[in-house]
């Protein structure tokens, strides 16, 4: 029925929202790759992890995404020698975020194609609700 | 996301409205007829409108969220096809009727 399409419309929808704010959060993390602290010994900036859950629409009885959590990486944070760093410890050593540019890329890439999945079905639900009613004319 | 009133026809409600009219049987306050049912499919029609409107502003004022923005417009573009589809159909019912010779 027509209700079925609409539904996956929104559905798909819901799935678009979740990758635009897994986007967000891989942004973050790029624009953020060198940011160290300001006080000698201070923490840096820390990788931003997201997680997703599916949720139950009830009013609509159907299963959509939404962003669960968005964590931080509590991996070890790298250290780099430099002392004129304000940042740098008595031993001249500064943290660094623990950010992986390839792995924030590959994250990227796999947003973006799960991005187009969802628009693909979005795409082939509005061609099958076209078709539908095309039979009326 | 904002629950969108969506036009929803099936086919054996249409059914039940139309034999209802068919056989005679118009209650007197019109509630269950074929026309009553039309209109409020009219009815949700133009709210799906209104808020595919509603959201257009908004995402042209900077703000609101671009998918709701897609889905609001794909919902209200579906359901204007639709309803234009069955009254074209209906129209030409009635222009049939109305030509056919006596």
């Amino acid at each position: 029925m027509a209700g079925d399409l609409n539904q996956a419309l929104d559905i798909s929808a819901t799935g678009m929202d979740a990758q635009n704010t897994r986007l967000r959060v891989i942004a973050e993390n790029i624009a953020n790759q060198e940011t160290t602290g300001s006080s000698p010994g201070a923490e840096p900036y820390r990788r931003k992890t997201i997680t997703f859950e599916s949720t139950i629409d009830r009013a609509a009885g159907v299963e959509t995404v939404r962003v669960k959590n968005i964590g931080v990486d509590s991996s070890a944070l790298p250290l780099r020698y430099d002392p004129a760093n304000p940042a740098s410890d008595p031993q001249g050593y500064v943290k660094l975020p623990n950010v992986n540019t390839f792995i924030e890329v590959m994250d990227m890439r796999e947003a973006e194609r799960s991005y187009s999945a969802n628009l693909s079905v979005m795409q082939a639900t509005r061609s099958m609700l076209n078709k539908t009613i095309d039979l009326l004319k | 996301m904002t629950t969108i009133p969506t036009l929803v026809i099936t086919p054996s409600g249409a059914a039940d409205a139309y034999s209802r009219t068919a056989g005679g049987g118009t209650s007197a306050d019109g509630s269950n007829s074929f026309g009553a049912a039309i209109t409020q499919a009219l009815g949700q029609a133009v709210q799906t409108g209104h808020t595919a409107d509603d959201q257009a502003m908004q995402a042209l004022s900077g703000g609101g969220n671009l998918t709701e923005v897609v889905t609001a417009l794909s919902h209200a573009e579906m359901t204007l096809q639709a309803a234009t589809a069955i009254r074209d159909r209906m129209v030409q019912a009635y222009q049939d009727i109305i030509k056919m010779p006596i």
